[in-house]
């Protein structure tokens, strides 16, 4: 029961980042029906910005100011940063392309990625960088009970996913704003009838999903310590997969797609060998879309007739 | 308008970046200049030579560090012999298709005399048979594959590394007669390189009697919690042949964040600053240069170049500096250097010493005659200790 419990938090840690680079994923698709590609490379320059911040105090064995002010500051400058990153991608290399043919974007989209990419190569080099977590959030605190073994910084993952996850469905579903960004994600030409500045609520849009892909990249660094230009690339494809297997367009989704494909990587892992734990997940995608192929929480387009 | 030029600008940017990192397409980098000529007959001694590696990509951490090593040997050498060799770089992504696009770049550059790289057994395999078409040497600082030399396909090729048939056994044996588990998890990381080395290993340890847990992790993967969660009390020791030594740094975090006491057993690849678990055993070809009196100026070079260097730069030090002292004895002998003087050169290396702490001569099939073997153990300052070397 332990090793299961073990698995499953395991599980829970990755869940919630894919869960939130996913909604970001979603976000942008249910308002522009754009993939944006470059979404998981916001993930990465999130991570980066939060390492930095730690180099910027003193780093990780020499900190110069208390963890959780150093956490606040590094949740932050990654979720604004990243989120005016995205603000200013989509003014720049989307919005003049929004009423162009679906595949321009869309190769725009591949193109941005390669370009955040070896911009960071360029910049920063190829080395990986470690947030060394342990030096200053210790492996001792958390919960050991026999083999069962959580560390403070999965959970301050885990809860602060959900917390964030939780946020975003309220601002989406009571707040002004949200309400602005359902209509435009209903019919942007008529939400721009009826008052919607449309603009805007695309930007915020792409503010909100970009911040929570740059704070994934610094619980990313926190919990897994390691990173690197290129991490982007396949937690961006997971996250993808998840926001397809929940119902690309639905928040509720990207965040069940999310958890279910970071537990059940743990426990195909735990249970029968990471060497099918690929296989086996993209199996399951395959059967979700063959048998519900607008996704777990996805709603079926309508037939206009 | 004004939005769809930007547009346009942006988007060719964003192509441009794109076939930096994709393509295989090649730039001149490096054209150190003779700053002080040694002879009369070596004054003019210019030469092209190529260096292949995956400078962007998923490994580009590794193409980068063979690439300032690479860059840190031609200018040590164009000083120190009075050369003006130029090098010309060829990024291939790891790729085979890449590296094969590359070579025929190469091998139609007339100029061009020899390359260092690829770094990849697979790629090596590839482009083997355009080089030795092209009679153009090419040796490689990290194919470890045996059948590159064994199979008589690659005329021109050398390494100045050892094979997967040596080191495997050796890292096996060593675990069986000193660290002795009864029961031990060995993980490869899905690329050729290590899951050469498992197989070469696991027969080893099935033949002593030990219980043999084999788990393979995607090279991508930045987590190991759910594997370190299959780790038992009895599993004394955890064997990763694995390229990516900062993924070796994350295990051996997991390891610590599960409590876990095993301890990781590294092959050459996570030879690296980037790992630092202490208790933690590395095997590699190559010493830690930093333990070198007559290496300090590279190492200290080094440092400035690529402070995080680890065990995939100074081999492709030593193979630049075999190309570039085989350039210098062309022209110290009046010939103008081309492919076949600086191959016969190349064959005729004998070098008493080298930054790998070992003479380099090469064997009819381009081995390294004697090819040492190198053991460390990781102290609780982070530090390499020597531990044994055959």
């Amino acid at each position: 029961m332990r090793f299961f419990i073990q698995e499953l938090v395991n599980g829970l840690t990755q869940g919630s980042l894919y869960a939130l680079i996913a909604l970001g994923y979603s976000m942008v698709y249910g308002i522009l029906k754009l993939l944006n590609f470059a979404h998981g490379d916001l993930y990465m320059v999130g991570a980066f910005v939060g390492y930095f911040v730690i180099q910027w105090f003193g780093g990780s064995t020499a900190l110069t100011i208390p963890v959780p002010l150093l956490l606040l500051f590094m949740f932050l400058l990654a979720g604004g940063g990243v989120g005016m990153l995205g603000v200013a991608i989509e003014r720049f290399a989307y919005r003049p392309l929004r009423d162009a043919p679906r595949i321009a974007p869309l190769i725009t989209a591949l193109g941005v990625s390669f370009l955040l990419e070896n911009s960071m190569l360029l910049l920063f080099g190829a080395s990986f960088r470690d947030y060394n977590t342990s030096a200053f959030i210790p492996f001792s605190s958390g919960i050991h009970i026999g083999v069962l073994n959580i560390s403070l910084t999965r959970i301050l993952v885990i809860v602060l996913s959900l917390v964030l996850m939780i946020g975003l469905r309220l601002l989406v579903d009571r707040t002004k704003l949200g309400r602005q960004m359902r209509a435009v994600a209903e019919d942007r030409e008529a939400a721009e009838m009826l008052g919607v500045n449309v603009d805007y609520t695309i930007s915020m849009t792409f503010f909100l999903g970009s911040a929570l892909a740059g704070i994934a990249g610094v619980m990313a660094g926190l919990v897994f310590n390691q990173i690197y230009t290129l991490m982007g690339f396949v937690a961006g494809l997971k996250a993808f997969t998840a926001a397809v297997v929940g119902g690309i367009g639905s928040i509720a989704g990207a965040m069940l797609g999310g958890l279910l494909i970071g537990i059940a990587e743990a426990m195909i892992s735990g249970y029968i060998s990471s060497t099918y734990t690929n296989l086996i997940v993209f199996g399951i995608l395959i059967v979700v879309m063959i048998l519900r192929p607008q996704g777990l929480l996805g709603r079926a387009p309508l037939q206009k007739v | 308008m004004k939005g769809r030029i930007i547009t346009a600008a942006l988007a060719l940017t964003a192509l441009v970046a794109a076939g930096c990192g994709s393509s295989s397409s090649s730039s001149t980098t490096s054209s150190a200049a003779a700053s002080g000529g040694s002879s009369s007959s070596t004054k003019s001694c210019v030469a092209t030579i190529g260096i292949e590696g995956p400078f962007t990509g998923d490994v580009a951490v590794l193409g980068q560090e063979q690439l300032a090593f690479a860059k840190l040997a031609i200018d040590m050498d164009n000083k120190a012999n009075g050369t003006n060799i130029t090098l010309v770089q060829g990024d291939t992504q790891l790729d085979p298709a890449q590296a094969t696009t590359v070579t025929q770049q190469f091998t139609s550059n007339s100029k061009m005399v020899a390359t260092v790289g690829p770094a990849g057994s697979q790629e090596v395999q590839a482009v083997g048979p355009l080089f030795g078409r092209a009679g153009m040497a090419f040796i490689t600082g990290s194919a470890t594959n045996p059948d590159l030399t064994k199979s008589g396909k690659n005329p021109t090729f050398f390494r100045v590394v050892s094979r997967d048939d040596l080191q495997g056994p050796q890292d096996a044996n060593y675990i069986v007669k000193n660290l002795k588990p009864k029961r031990l998890m060995i993980i490869d990381d899905q690329e050729v390189y290590s899951t050469g080395l498992t197989s070469a290993m696991i027969p080893i340890f099935k033949q002593a009697g030990i219980q043999v847990d084999h788990e393979s992790v995607s090279q991508k993967v930045t987590d190991f919690s759910s594997i370190v969660a299959k780790v038992t009390p009895e599993t004394t020791v955890v064997v990763l042949p694995w390229q990516v030594a900062a993924n070796a740094q994350q295990f051996g975090k997991n390891l610590a964040e599960q409590k876990k006491k095993a301890t990781i057993f590294g092959t050459d690849g996570t030879q690296s600053s980037s790992f630092t678990i202490p208790g933690s055993y590395v095997s590699a070809f190559g010493p830690d240069i930093n333990s070198i009196p007559a290496d300090a100026a590279i190492a200290a070079a080094a440092k400035a170049a690529y402070p995080k260097y680890g065990t995939f730069g100074p081999p492709v030090f030593a193979a630049t500096h075999v190309i570039d002292e085989a350039i210098s004895s062309v022209c110290k002998s009046g010939q103008t250097p081309s492919r076949a003087n600086v191959l016969a050169a190349v064959k005729g290396t004998s070098e008493a010493s080298s930054i790998l702490g070992q003479p380099i001569k090469f064997d009819s099939h381009g081995d390294l005659i004697g090819a040492k073997w190198f053991l460390f153990k990781i102290n609780n300052k982070g530090q390499y200790k020597l531990v044994t070397n055959t």
